[in-house]
């Protein structure tokens, strides 16, 4: 079962803040890129906060997409040396990409941000597709 | 569970008013496979439209984007049908005989979201780098409706291609196979009794299960809902197994990859000769850290329970995965069971990186498929089946990675199937 009511989604995704800030708390960060999401996410996790889900989501590479969302708990808990590893780990593996400097398009960007989307609904066990159809239909 | 696969080489492909296959060649009207391609709702609904094309080992082509690659094959005899739970009814497949029209395989194309991924050089440098360039490709190119949602539509290209594969393997149906070959998998008591000395191994293969473009298919189930579960390598041969995934090309399981997993074919050529192959273990890949943990530790479980000595573990994808793939062999080991991993590598494009997004020093013994990180030049090949537009976005691809002059500078990343992690590919460490 998800623990839901102790989510906090750290994200700079404007589609993630759009169709789920109704449904869990959600830390928008849209002017951090995605290394400054991942040390965003790994002092909270130093500070004790859970990490629930896997920061390097997808197989989208770092260096590709702007995007990314994780979910950590809402308030600290208790730090967990396995957890410290792995947004650490993360981190380096960041690292390894080069830098790419392409101008997406807003169709691309728009992409992106779906697969980052969808990616963390799949995770939480939110449906997806019916969140894109309530936002379909608030337009 | 015994199956016989019956082999028909298929020599060339031609359009022809007929379809069929003779002597080795298969004649395929195109409107015909299009009409049964489009018996099914969602593709009628979501896919505007399908045109065909045929690329040929050694021709100047270059297929792209790439979606799936199926190779056609056919129940003739036994319970169910290829694909269960997805185009046959879902009963178990594994037994019984099947035929395989191999040497060709259907090749969906066309992009699916603006960075969509995935090249097939038929000659050149590239077409080292991936195996389907040695085969006949019936290429079916599909385009969107406007409107439609990109999961809606990810679905419905997945419905059609598999489509199609079913309509070419049916024309193998009456063929007599030029080669057979049998494949038993015994119960758990019978295999000791007739293998009392042979080391006991099985094989646990990881299923990318993250999300939109991340999918793996077990009869129809989504592997994000599955717990790890043992399966008979056998149904894999009939599908049992198809791909949602076409992100990061290199890396991924196509469905013929899942048809034809290297693991199984080997595994079994070692069957009751140095090994006793006791059966395979299908696990996921979840996003979500407490998934992960259930999923590894009933793999752990698993192969202690089934008095495993050792297994090979492959895994499919970057970064998340390696946190499966570490979490499963480090807790198979520590239940006393040996493990041996296939994977490729993100070593930087120096290849100095750890390889991994993850590491333990139990995970001593690994086979690499390769560093995806590693620069490649693609000449300009003289056709292309699908669009260059994406070239520049897919996974690999940089800003002018395609040249004024139709050349590509990419990362090996971009070619499907040259970085394999079942080891379905030629590059390894030596």
């Amino acid at each position: 079962m998800k623990n839901g009511r102790d989510f906090m989604i750290v994200t700079n995704n404007p589609l993630v803040e759009k169709v789920l800030s109704k449904y869990y708390e959600v830390r928008y960060l849209p002017e951090e890129n995605y290394r400054a999401i991942l040390i965003t996410v790994r002092d909270l996790v130093y500070a004790g906060h859970k990490l629930y889900t896997h920061p390097l989501s997808g197989s989208v590479k770092p260096n590709e997409t702007p995007y990314k969302s994780v979910v950590v708990s809402k308030v600290p808990h208790k730090m967990n040396a396995d957890e410290a590893a792995i947004i650490s780990n993360c981190v380096e593996a960041y690292d390894k990409f080069t830098p790419r400097n392409r101008m997406l398009s807003d169709k691309v960007l728009g992409d992106f941000q779906l697969i980052d989307y969808t990616l963390l609904c799949g995770a939480v066990d939110y449906d997806a597709a019916a969140g894109l159809s309530k936002l379909d239909n608030q337009i | 569970m015994k199956l016989e696969l019956g082999f028909i080489e298929i020599k060339d492909i031609q359009f022809s008013n007929e379809s069929k296959v003779e002597n080795g060649t298969l004649f395929v009207n195109a409107d015909d496979v299009k009409a049964f391609v489009y018996e099914d709702d969602d593709v009628k609904a979501c896919v505007k439209s399908v045109c065909f094309d045929i690329a040929k080992p050694g021709e100047s082509v270059r297929i792209t984007p790439v979606k799936d690659v199926i190779e056609p094959r056919v129940k003739v005899e036994g319970p169910g049908g290829e694909f269960p739970g997805v185009i046959a009814k879902v009963d178990t497949v594994g037994s019984g005989k099947t035929h395989v029209l191999r040497g060709m395989a259907v090749v969906t194309a066309g992009p699916i979201v603006g960075f969509q991924e995935g090249i097939i050089d038929m000659t050149g440098p590239g077409a080292e780098y991936t195996p389907f360039s040695k085969l006949l490709n019936l290429v079916m190119v599909c385009t969107q409706v406007e409107g439609v949602h990109q999961h809606e539509y990810e679905h419905a290209v997945r419905i059609a291609g598999l489509r199609a594969a079913t309509f070419i393997g049916e024309l193998g149906r009456n063929v007599t196979p030029d080669e057979t070959k049998e494949f038993e998998t015994l119960g758990i008591r019978e295999g000791l009794e007739k293998y009392p000395n042979l080391p006991r191994v099985g094989y646990v293969h990881m299923l990318q299960s993250q999300g939109l473009l991340h999918d793996t298919y077990v009869y129809g189930v989504d592997a994000k809902r599955t717990l790890t579960t043992i399966i008979y390598p056998t149904e894999t041969m009939d599908g049992a197994i198809i791909s949602g995934n076409c992100v990061s090309a290199c890396d991924k399981n196509t469905t013929y990859h899942h048809q034809n997993n290297p693991v199984v074919a080997d595994l079994f050529e070692q069957h009751g000769k140095t090994l006793n192959y006791v059966c395979n273990i299908i696990t996921n890949e979840n996003v979500y850290l407490a998934d992960k943990q259930r999923s590894s530790d009933w793999s752990a479980k698993l192969c202690r329970l089934l008095d495993l000595d050792g297994v090979i573990v492959s895994q499919e994808g970057f970064g998340n995965p390696d946190t499966d793939l570490i979490m499963n062999t480090k807790k198979i080991e520590q239940v006393g069971v040996k493990t041996t991993i296939i994977t490729d590598e993100y070593a930087g494009q120096d290849g100095k990186s750890q390889s991994l997004a993850d590491a333990d020093p139990l995970a001593d013994a690994v086979v690499t498929g390769g560093n995806a990180n590693m620069v490649i030049e693609l000449p300009k090949l003289d056709k292309v089946i699908g669009t260059l537009d994406y070239v520049d976005k897919i996974a690999g691809g940089h800003a002018g990675s395609l040249r004024p002059d139709g050349s590509i500078e990419a990362e090996l990343q971009v070619i499907t199937g040259a970085t394999n992690e079942m080891g379905f590919n030629c590059l390894s460490a030596r």
